[in-house]
């Protein structure tokens, strides 16, 4: 199941998220969204799973409803 | 398991969700427009405007107005050194920027209509959104 996982310090305010079960072009859209509501990242790095192939037919996208 | 990013700045992007934060942390009365004058504590007009202001009268005689200006980037809290330092126990925009992104994992789960798990540990807030 797709999951994103958001780390917020209380102390400071700074926050960092993590997607996950989400390869390839389909991550970069809930990215998208975070840029949308927080600006550009000071830190933008794809993890392995970024480049993990999916199968046609079996590629998970989020809904990104209004 | 894909993507990883980072948010340091002090910078706002979300008008909407901005003054949701504000009224998160005690500030709902605000003031919005385009380039809305800011005053001082004496009522001295200062040089900076902001598009979105808490008037001084709304947070403590010793204040000056809180603003936020807009740029391309986002919204720039505009706030006097005094005030950084005195309001809410010298807190205000960490606890802010903590109301904003509260505000913006919300909305991610509400777009992805997803469900959320959240913990908090050692000042650690953790929200899982699944979707």
């Amino acid at each position: 199941m797709p999951e994103i996982e958001f780390t917020i310090d209380a102390t400071t305010g700074d926050l960092t998220m993590h997607v996950k079960g989400v390869a390839g072009p389909a991550c970069e859209d809930v990215a998208k969204l975070a840029r949308e509501l927080l600006g550009s990242p000071g830190t933008d790095q794809n993890t392995s799973e970024f480049f993990v192939h999916t199968q046609v037919g079996r590629q998970i996208r989020p809904h990104l409803g209004a | 398991m894909s993507k990883y990013l980072a948010f340091p700045e002090i910078l706002f992007k979300d008008r909407r969700l901005l003054v949701a934060a504000l009224a998160e942390i005690g500030f709902a009365d605000v003031e919005e427009g385009d380039r809305l004058p800011l005053y001082g504590y004496q009522g001295d007009r200062r040089p900076e405007t902001a598009e979105i202001v808490v008037r001084r009268q709304r947070i403590g005689a010793a204040s000056n107005d809180l603003g936020f200006t807009r740029t391309p980037a986002g919204y720039v809290p505009v706030v006097s050194e005094y005030d950084q330092r005195t309001l809410l126990a010298g807190q205000f925009l960490p606890r802010l920027r903590t109301a904003y992104s509260e505000a913006v994992v919300e909305e991610v789960r509400r777009r992805v209509r997803g469900t959320t798990q959240r913990t908090v540990e050692s000042g650690i807030v953790k929200i899982r959104v699944r979707y």
